[in-house]
């Protein structure tokens, strides 16, 4: 078998030699993991040099610090739902362009990109990149996915995201030749790259030869009409986004770029993911990666996973787990076999307390919309205490801001009237005229009324409430009482929206490692789900059709700030503006944040390599463990149960 | 008695109807619907919602209309066996729901078959030995079982499987079986994760039953024919098991009527916090989403088997008790 | 006879025995006062006699009392408030009470905990000091309350030592003591059961009354509703029910809709028993004398039909608010009950239902003992009230 491998590649590096040069080759001879050795026997697959493109995407794990690995083995993982198999093409964070650890952007299926102006983007291909079926990845996905999906009259309804568009038009979108492709806009669009390297990217590629058989446009009615029955569908572009929906892994017939590919239809308990024989990385040996032949996802119940891991049911996992869980993880540690790894949140803050500026009731608008009161309620948390009794005081106290790890991270935007100081709340409280307190001490508005904020919860997470409670105390000492209201997510979501809600709580900002690349949408109003400001979010997202406008100074200054991001050329200029959003946000406490830094237990079973030991753990920007390449990680040996 | 069948039959037809619109009633009700959860979800996650296919959506199953004409698309789709459209899943229902119902009644099946063997003997013994230390030790650990909230043995007992045993936590099989197709080795992994779910749901059934069959005995072992049977000089045994056994045996068969709707919702709790493979999580998943089609009919079927169990005892009632078939009731 | 009396011969004279005194014909049957007492007793008493013989019952009635007796005093009861934190003393272990201290009778004591985190795996780790000697006050000044919500007090039962802590069932993960929360749970959960057997009582004994003693049509209608509703099984519809209720209503008001949820299902088991009993008891003699005296129906149910076997609905429903005490807990664990800040057995229950309780703080789960003692002795006390409910057998 090996002899056969052997005379494929010689072949291969024949051919090599005799067709024109390639650029940049480390390793002309490539191997193949031997779990396909008998189908390439058999003929059913080519050789592993003609699965890979003629430039295959070498990551030197040596230069990384890792270890260079073997092919093989099964990564077991747990969910708790089945629509959380969409991690995996998250994990296997397959790009056009990506981040790597350090944040920066670099192309990953993409050969090259070539940006002028910031505004003219040139796409050049891997020649020789083939689709997980065998069946080649060229400027054709491009074409396919721009013209007969992203802009369809029916496919591409809603229109082009906002983040392709530059003052409300799209790019002009052009074919080179086979292997190169350009997309044009009038002025610079800073947002475009990072949408592609985001978690969950924009397609700008898909797989034409698969999706065509479902589009009006090539395949005949007869057969179309077969399909919609078969499938239950009414009408084609239904069955189109149906059947194309990368992002969510639940077609197994789709070809995709992953690394790994799901091979189970829905429903089902367990979801098994093979390698993808056609990816396009290497490692500095010439090994096909990924490493691991398959990564199989069980679905059970959410809050017995923790019992599970802790039974050793998990290979690789972190989804799922908290921090609460850390003890018994650890514990179990030697009776299972793995190691617990804490790694840092990549959250603004673990949760952050949202008061809504867009509140109806007229007094708490008027109170709310007051810095001092923002201010004074942020003061008067004990941050220490809440590390403390929550975190073992491993997190670290902040308003929620950047992350030390994150260029733009400044320390006085951490500390921004995030210091316990009782005193200058009361200050600041009995300056804004709430001097009167009734017998429990708490401060009464003019009208007589209790000063009472209802903070509402959307009933998932006990570290929610628990904090709340530890607040409610620590505000009864500058006269400020607090109820704790449990909801449900999307009823909370509601109430914010239409103004029913004082002040709610949910997570701190999403990316707080962000770098002047990445957009700062979250910091100012942008969607209807902004928590703190839905009415304005609502009115930038549908461009002043809905919602109410801006109309406190300080953010209408940040969504110029944010208008000028999205308008520049230069990273100077990219900091320039974030810095200045940074300074107004963290100085008008618009959302309170209270510790960051949080610990999040990722446990690894004691045969896996190349699992980062510390790292940051977050949606985005690093995809869960995308950016950590989990192609990259390896099986020692197998465990001995 | 053929006549007793079809009536029963018959009385079955409104019941089933009355069940239907209640259930709808109760899945109408909230304000909202499983669009709105929906979008709040994407938007949650930072993604846009395609309002338009939303819509579409939103027509296409009548959720602009009034509530009378959803009610009508859905009951007739219950008749023909389409249970709907699960949004959730973005599959019908039938599919989400297959493979795990029959789990689901295998797991009620055998919780009331163990109900039975153990309620049996013991109800017999506690019986004939009234007031005894055995039948105050039987009866106190009996009303334990039936005292303690289920869920919580599930996960005390799961746990202590897991490490003096080794057995997997959680699920009904071992891990790799989950999608393979039946063999003797998934069958026998079946089994050895049944027995948890079965102790623990059968438990709360067994203790019920012991102390109804030991009242039902007593009852008649206090009357006249077996005194006189005693009299007469029959054998003890025989005088248990020849008459007064047969006549306690009506209510065992009449009991499957309460014990099949409590079995199924016993396992419904039991189901969620062992993480079964059953319909249990999959119900109260789609409640909190209101995914109204998968929960309706889900309940729809729940209801439409308690029923059927009813018909069943009650037809084997008669079959066993001629007084019933005389007179044409059950003597519930 | 006695056997040493000879038969005399025939002829022979024979004893004669006359008794003196006054005749008195009912003599034989002439009753002694005890005896009297039986015959001449009311019903209710011939229950409470019959009642009496049950230990079990008896002894489950009295347990019963006394927790519902504490609620009223909850505040006093408690050695902390509800929501005391002790930040110092988090998944604090349960503390024992000792007497003898070095082989000397002390008093009721518990040992000092030193407290350390241990960086490892982030463990709170309490030794028991055995230097230090806390002893517990009785009917001592602790922990301000106010008593019912309403009067500031601070007496309690028993306080720790002063600095001193007594947690006799360990603290739990924000350092609140599992004994006082589970005194206040008290509250709740035993209320709860009452309320909703209260409303099942009402529903089941009109509905159950109307179909029993009007029969026909009437009687129809309200078996097939019982019909329906004993067929969808009840934990799913708990879960519909409990899911429509909005979620933005107060605390109060969710524990009000969950009572009546638990009544508005159960009543079914009442009705059936009172119809089947109705169905029988109308064709007595004093129902159609009381019908051709004028008496309106629902005088007649009330005032004649339902005493006749009030007893038997007593048993019945006492073993149904074990029942609802179980619904209670099972939907507060899934999330759809009661929530925090209301703080139920059920409630206490859900926060220790994790394999972190399990496995490293299991005396968080002991909030289920008296659930389920509440429960068993329900149960003795209703078998106990249903033997004793018909004394004529």
């Amino acid at each position: 078998m090996r002899v056969f491998n052997k005379v494929l590649i010689a072949a291969a590096m024949l051919a090599a030699i005799v067709s024109t040069q390639t650029t940049v080759s480390q390793a002309a001879e490539y191997t193949g993991p031997p779990s396909l050795l008998d189908e390439e026997m058999a003929g059913k697959m080519p050789g592993v040099s003609e699965r890979l493109p003629k430039n295959p995407r070498v990551v030197n794990l040596k230069a990384m610090g890792r270890k260079p690995g073997k092919h093989g083995g099964t990564m077991r993982m747990l969910i708790g739902k089945i629509k959380d198999i969409k991690l995996i093409p998250i994990y296997g964070y397959a790009r056009l362009v990506g981040y790597n650890e350090k944040f920066e952007l670099k192309p990953d299926i993409l050969e090259k990109v070539d940006v002028k102006e910031g505004r003219i983007f040139t796409f050049y291909l891997r020649k020789g990149h083939k689709w997980s079926d065998g069946h080649p990845f060229t400027s054709e996905d491009f074409r396919y996915a721009w013209n007969d999906m992203l802009t369809d009259k029916k496919l591409g309804r809603s229109g082009l995201r906002p983040n392709l568009q530059v003052d409300g038009k799209g790019p002009v979108f052009e074919v080179i030749d086979e292997t190169t492709v350009r997309y044009t806009w009038h002025a610079p669009n800073p947002q475009f790259l990072p949408a592609l390297a985001a978690p969950i990217p924009i397609y700008l590629a898909m797989p034409a030869h698969y999706l065509k058989q479902f589009h009006k446009t090539y395949q005949t009615k007869e057969k179309l009409a077969k399909l919609l029955v078969k499938n239950r569908v009414k009408k084609w572009y239904k069955l189109h986004k149906r059947m194309a929906r990368e992002k969510k892994a639940s077609n197994p017939d789709l070809p995709t770029l992953s690394p790994w590919v799901n091979t189970t239809p829905l429903p089902a308990d367990l979801f098994v993911f093979e390698r993808n024989a056609y990816f396009h990385r290497v490692d500095e040996n010439g090994n096909q990666l990924p490493y691991f032949d398959r990564i199989t996802m069980s679905v059970g119940t959410g809050s017995l996973i923790p019992a599970k891991v802790g039974a050793g049911d998990a290979d690789l996992q972190a989804r799922n787990l908290n921090f609460v869980d850390y003890t018994h993880l650890k514990s179990s540690e030697k009776r299972s076999k793995y190691k617990v790894l804490l790694w840092k949140s990549g959250k603004g803050s673990a949760v952050t307390l949202l008061p809504n500026l867009n509140v109806k009731d007229p007094l708490w608008r008027k109170t709310l919309r007051d810095v001092r009161f923002r201010r004074a309620l942020s003061m008067g948390i004990d941050r220490h205490e809440i590390n403390q009794i929550m975190f073992y005081g491993l997190a670290r106290e902040s308003g929620d801001s950047m992350l030390p790890q994150s260029p733009l991270y400044k320390e006085k935007y951490q500390k921004a009237w995030a210091e316990h100081d009782t005193k200058q709340a009361n200050l600041f409280l009995d300056e804004m005229g709430l001097i009167k307190r009734d017998e429990d001490g708490y401060r009464l508005f003019p009208n007589g009324n209790r000063v009472e904020i209802i903070v509402e919860t959307a009933g998932e997470s006990t570290l929610q409430s628990d904090i709340l409670e530890l607040i409610q105390d620590q505000w009864h000492a500058i006269g400020v009482k607090l109820i704790i209201r449990g909801s449900q997510r999307d009823v909370m979501r509601r109430r914010a929206i239409s103004g029913l809600a004082v002040m709610t709580i949910w997570n701190g900002l999403d990316n707080a490692v962000a770098s002047p690349q990445m957009s700062p949408s979250e910091l100012v109003p942008s969607s209807q789900s902004d928590l703190q400001w839905p009415q304005w979010g609502m009115y930038v997202s549908s461009k002043g059709e809905k919602g109410e406008k801006p109309d406190l100074a300080p953010v209408v200054e940040m969504l110029k700030s944010a208008k000028r991001w999205s308008k520049a050329a230069t990273t100077q200029e990219k900091t320039k503006a974030w810095q200045e959003i940074l300074e107004i946000y963290s100085d008008n406490v618009f959302s309170i944040g209270i510790v960051n830094g949080a610990l999040q237990p990722v446990v690894v079973k004691n045969n896996i390599v190349n699992v980062p030991k510390e790292a940051i753990y977050a949606y985005s920007p690093t995809a869960y463990f995308g950016v950590y390449m989990p192609d990259t990680f390896w099986q020692s040996k197998p465990l001995t149960k | 008695m053929f006549a007793y069948i079809i009536r029963r039959i018959l009385i079955m037809i409104p019941t089933l109807v009355m069940i239907s619109v209640l259930i709808f009633t109760i899945m109408e009700w909230p304000p909202g619907n499983y669009f709105d959860t929906y979008i709040a979800e994407l938007e949650a996650q930072g993604e846009a919602a395609d309002l338009q296919e939303i819509e579409e959506l939103r027509k296409e199953h009548g959720f602009d209309k009034p509530p009378i004409g959803r009610y009508f698309h859905w009951a007739f789709g219950l008749l023909q066996g389409d249970m709907g459209y699960s949004f959730e899943y973005e599959l019908p229902v039938n599919e989400v729901v297959g493979s795990r119902m029959w789990l689901t009644l295998l797991v009620s099946f055998v919780s009331i078959f163990f109900t039975w063997i153990f309620a049996f003997p013991i109800g017999i013994y506690s019986a004939t030995h009234q007031y005894s230390w055995g039948d105050y030790g039987l009866t106190f650990v009996g009303l334990l079982g039936l005292a303690t909230p289920n869920f919580l043995l599930a996960l005390i007992f799961m746990y202590f499987a897991n490490i003096w045993f080794g057995v997997s936590i959680g699920g009904l099989m071992d891990p790799e079986f989950k999608n393979q197709a039946m063999s003797w080795a998934k069958f026998v992994s079946i089994l050895e994760h049944l027995w948890i779910p079965v102790i623990i749901i059968g438990t709360a059934g067994t203790a019920g039953m012991i102390r109804r069959l030991r009242a039902n005995l007593l009852d008649e072992l206090q009357k006249q024919y077996v005194t006189t049977a005693k009299a007469k000089g029959l054998h003890p045994f025989k005088a248990l098991t020849k008459y007064p056994l047969r006549m306690s045996l009506n209510f065992f068969i009449s009991d499957i009527g309460s014990l099949l709707p409590a079995m199924i919702s016993g396992a419904e709790v039991t189901a969620i916090v062992l993480s079964l493979e059953t319909t249990g999580p999959l119900l109260i998943r789609a409640l909190k989403a209101q995914d109204m089609y998968l929960a309706g009919s889900f309940l729809m079927v729940l209801a439409s088997f308690t029923v059927l169990g009813v018909l069943i005892s009650d037809i084997a009632l008669a079959l066993l008790d001629p007084r019933i078939r005389l007179q044409g009731g059950s003597t519930k | 006879m006695t056997t040493s009396q000879q038969i005399p011969a025939p002829g022979a004279e024979m004893e004669h025995y006359v008794r003196g005194g006054e005749f008195d014909p009912k003599s034989v049957e002439k009753l002694t006062p005890e005896q009297e007492k039986v015959y001449l007793a009311s019903q209710l008493r011939l229950m409470w006699w019959k009642f009496k013989k049950h230990k079990l019952a008896v002894w489950s009635g009295v347990f019963l009392l006394l927790l519902y007796g504490s609620i009223l005093i909850s505040e006093f009861l408690a050695p902390y408030g509800l929501n005391n934190r002790h930040v110092d003393f988090i998944h604090a272990p349960a503390q024992s009470i000792h007497l003898f201290h070095d082989g000397e009778f002390v008093g009721p004591f518990v040992y000092g905990m030193s407290y350390k985190l241990n960086m490892e795996n982030l463990k709170r780790e309490y030794t028991v000091n055995k230097t230090q000697v806390q002893k517990l006050r009785f009917f001592c000044r602790g922990e301000s309350y106010r008593f019912w919500g309403i009067w500031k007090n601070n007496l309690h039962l028993v306080c720790p030592a002063k600095n001193g802590t007594f947690f006799l069932h360990g603290t739990d993960r924000l350092g609140r003591d599992v004994l006082s929360r589970m005194i206040y749970g008290a509250r709740i959960s035993l209320t709860i059961g009452l309320l909703g057997i209260t409303i099942s009582f009402l529903l089941g004994i009109s509905i159950g009354g109307i179909a029993g003693y009007y029969g026909g049509m009437a009687d129809m209608f309200i078996q097939r509703i019982i019909e329906v509703l004993q067929s969808i099984p009840s934990v799913p519809l708990w879960l519909a029910l409990a899911a429509i209720m909005p979620v933005t209503w107060s605390p109060i008001i969710v524990y009000f809709g969950i009572t009546i949820i638990l009544g508005l299902i159960d009543w079914t088991g009442l009705a059936r028993a009172v119809r089947s009993k109705l169905l029988a008891l109308r064709e007595e003699d004093y129902v159609l004398a009381a019908q051709l005296m004028g008496a309106r129906p629902s005088r007649i149910i009330g005032r004649h039909l339902v005493p006749g076997f009030m007893s038997h609905l007593i048993a019945t429903a006492t073993i149904t608010i074990p029942t609802m005490i179980l619904g209670e807990t099972a939907l507060s664990f899934l999330g759809l009950g009661l929530r925090a800040p209301i703080t139920s057995w059920g409630v206490l229950l859900t926060e220790a239902q994790n394999i972190n309780a399990v496995a490293l703080y299991p005396w968080l789960l002991f909030p289920v003992v008296p659930v389920i003692m509440v429960i068993l002795a329900f149960n003795f006390l209703g078998d106990g009230l249903r033997d004793a409910a018909d004394p004529y057998k």
